[in-house]
């Protein structure tokens, strides 16, 4: 049962890429997370086709999840910077949400490739937490300028200074760890069911530990990322 | 002496930071529902900064889990 739990948890390289000589050892994590982009894709593709001013089926589903991130982002950061960083927190949020529940869309039977969310790989989420603290500094930055943004680091007195640079380590790596330890805590838990009573059980507390969760994470990651936006520029 | 039950009972140690984050996000649920009692009109930012808080609540308990699954897989 041990060694099954590992086989779930760890990354398999699936096969390796020829890129100008180099050789890329392309792992199952890299494969969903390709999957997850091409769905997304062909979603937006699909919902966005022939916008018109008076908004059919498809295009309400748009604007509907357009005006839920808008308004959210405006809440957290204000209503005068919202609209450079509505895009990115958008975006890292649906990602994060398919990413985190595609376990349930598991459907092919047997052995081989399995779609498991990637972000039970902390590679993953660490580098997504490197992405919104670069956001962070970079809003920083550009509505302070840059002499603003380093007088920042000496407020409210200078005896502040080791603790101000020390929130841009301890940032990342809580919205790394949290969003890796919570993904993966719920899909240990959710192998164990599997094994443990096949029929039945995991299609009642996969709703909380799969999509509940996922969602929940997702929507946290967000939140937090526009907070941090939000003490960065005001 | 074995190593491993040491370490098994290093890691069942490492995840008693739970007990921790249950008591603080009770806490934190517990008084915002006696907020949106009373006054239910504040309910959508009573929500908002309650989930937050739970989410930073848990980060020790997921600090905890991490060090165990790093003393499970790394070391044993």
């Amino acid at each position: 049962m041990g060694e099954k739990l590992v086989e779930a948890m760890e990354s398999h390289k699936m096969f390796t890429m020829n890129l100008f000589g180099l050789k890329i050892p392309v792992s199952d994590v890299i494969v969903s997370m390709w999957v997850v982009m091409a769905v997304m894709i062909i979603f937006a593709i699909i919902l966005t086709r022939k916008l018109t001013s008076v908004p059919n089926k498809k295009q309400n589903v748009a604007e509907t999840i357009v005006e839920f991130i808008n308004n959210m982002v405006k809440d957290a950061i204000g209503p005068h910077h919202w609209k450079a960083f509505a895009p990115y927190l958008g975006t890292i949020m649906l990602f994060l949400i398919f990413a985190n529940t595609i376990s349930i869309f598991n459907v092919i039977p047997g052995e081989g490739f399995k779609l498991r969310p990637p972000t039970r790989n902390i590679n993953v989420t660490v580098c997504m937490a490197l992405m919104s603290i670069c956001v962070v500094i970079y809003a920083g930055i550009r509505y302070k300028k840059f002499s603003g943004w380093l007088k920042s680091f000496i407020e409210p007195s200078p005896v502040m200074l080791p603790f101000n640079i020390l929130e841009y380590f301890i940032k990342p790596t809580s919205l790394a760890l949290r969003l890796f330890g919570n993904i993966l805590g719920a899909f240990i838990v959710m192998e164990l069911i599997y094994m443990a009573l096949p029929i039945f059980a995991p299609a009642a507390l996969s709703i909380y530990f799969d999509l509940f969760d996922g969602i929940l994470q997702a929507y946290v990651f967000m939140l937090l990322s526009c907070l941090y936006i939000a003490e960065a520029v005001e | 002496m074995t190593g491993t039950g040491i370490i098994a009972i290093a890691a069942a140690i490492a995840v008693f930071t739970g007990v921790g984050a249950g008591v603080g996000i009770g806490l934190a649920t517990g008084k915002a529902v006696e907020g949106i009692a009373r006054q239910p009109e504040a309910a959508g930012d009573i929500r908002t900064v309650t989930l937050l808080g739970a989410a930073l609540a848990e980060a020790t308990a997921i600090y905890g889990l991490v060090v165990a699954l790093v003393l499970i897989f790394l070391k044993m």
